[in-house]
């Protein structure tokens, strides 16, 4: 994992952890699309605050968060908590690095 | 537009347990004081796997880390919300979903409960699991979580831990009860409850053709206009 020193480096590392976790909750086949509208509507989210605000230096302790966020979601094996974590690892993301959801 | 006690089924009966779980009633105190980022810390805890609290307070920099404080009655609360939570992501997964459920709705009633002007009469207006009968109309199966039974201001809220608990059957049921009470010339506000991201209960809401615009939706970022603030 590359170190993380600006807010884009944090959203950029949190990326792949995340597009893990849509992938394991497509495997909810009733709720592919939905999942799929989540995902795309969070990533937008932070796509907009590393446009903004990406060369800023990262937050203390966003490094640490990202690790264990990334850490935590790889930990499930279960797609219907993955849909959960589709919505709560932008927030816990977004507020590490000063942003309201 | 009358309420009515709903009967007490079996699952009524195993969900009251739940229900009155002093872990709920402490959760939801907690909870009902927290910041956002509080309870979207009690969200993924109550979501995760981890049980360690140090993967929580590494996860929350703004409430844990160096420049968050280290004392104080945030960091108490933070604290105490973790361990809380923690308590909660070890029960089994069943009931872990039961708790969840039950804490949504204990929240919602603690913060309703200060709203001004309700205080006073509230152990009688505000009311758990009850049904809303109107003339002529065939009772709903399930009862609201919630119902404020004020004359002229009456409200049904409904409660939902996450986004995707946001269905056709909770907004049309919600929706009828409006629409009956306007039938009848009474006025019912139809509320969700979701502890949840607005963006996320959004985007679920898109995909629904079941009315929701008279629905007020309260997202985890609003909990706090549950008290009129």
């Amino acid at each position: 994992m590359d170190p993380i020193s600006t807010v884009g480096d944090a959203i950029a590392t949190a990326r792949p952890a995340y597009d893990d976790l849509t992938a394991l909750a497509e495997d909810v086949e009733d709720e592919w699309s939905y999942v799929n509208d989540l995902a795309t509507a969070w990533l937008e989210r932070m796509a907009a605050v590393s446009d903004a605000r990406g060369h800023e230096p990262a937050p203390a302790g966003v490094a640490a968060a990202v690790t264990a966020l990334a850490v935590e979601v790889r930990l499930l094996d279960d797609p219907h908590r993955a849909i959960d974590w589709l919505s709560t690892f932008p927030q816990v993301l977004l507020i590490a690095l000063g942003e309201r959801p | 537009m009358r309420f009515q006690d709903a009967s007490p089924d079996a699952r009524a009966v195993v969900y009251a347990g739940i229900q009155a779980d002093p872990l709920v009633a402490r959760a939801a105190g907690l909870l009902a004081d927290a910041t956002q980022d509080q309870r979207i810390l009690a969200r993924a805890v109550m979501n995760g796997i981890s049980t360690d609290p140090a993967v929580w307070q590494a996860m929350f920099p703004s409430l844990f880390g160096p420049d968050a404080p280290s004392e104080g009655p945030d960091r108490a609360r933070s604290e105490a919300i973790l361990a809380a939570s923690i308590q909660v992501a070890d029960r089994g997964e069943q009931v872990r979903s039961q708790v969840r459920g039950a804490l949504v709705e204990t929240v919602t009633e603690l913060l309703v409960r200060r709203r001004p002007g309700l205080a006073s009469a509230a152990a009688t207006r505000i009311r758990r699991e009850r049904r809303i009968l109107f003339d002529g109309v065939r009772a709903e199966i399930h009862p609201y979580d919630l119902t404020i039974e004020t004359p002229g201001a009456a409200e049904a809220i409904d409660c939902k831990w996450g986004a995707r608990g946001i269905s056709a059957d909770v907004l049309f049921q919600l929706d009828d009860a409006r629409t009956h009470a306007a039938d009848e010339d009474e006025v019912l506000t139809a509320t969700i409850v979701v502890f949840d991201a607005e963006r996320s209960c959004t985007v679920r809401l898109d995909r629904q053709t079941a009315p929701h615009d008279g629905t007020r939706l309260i997202s985890l970022e609003t909990l706090d206009r549950l008290a009129g603030r």
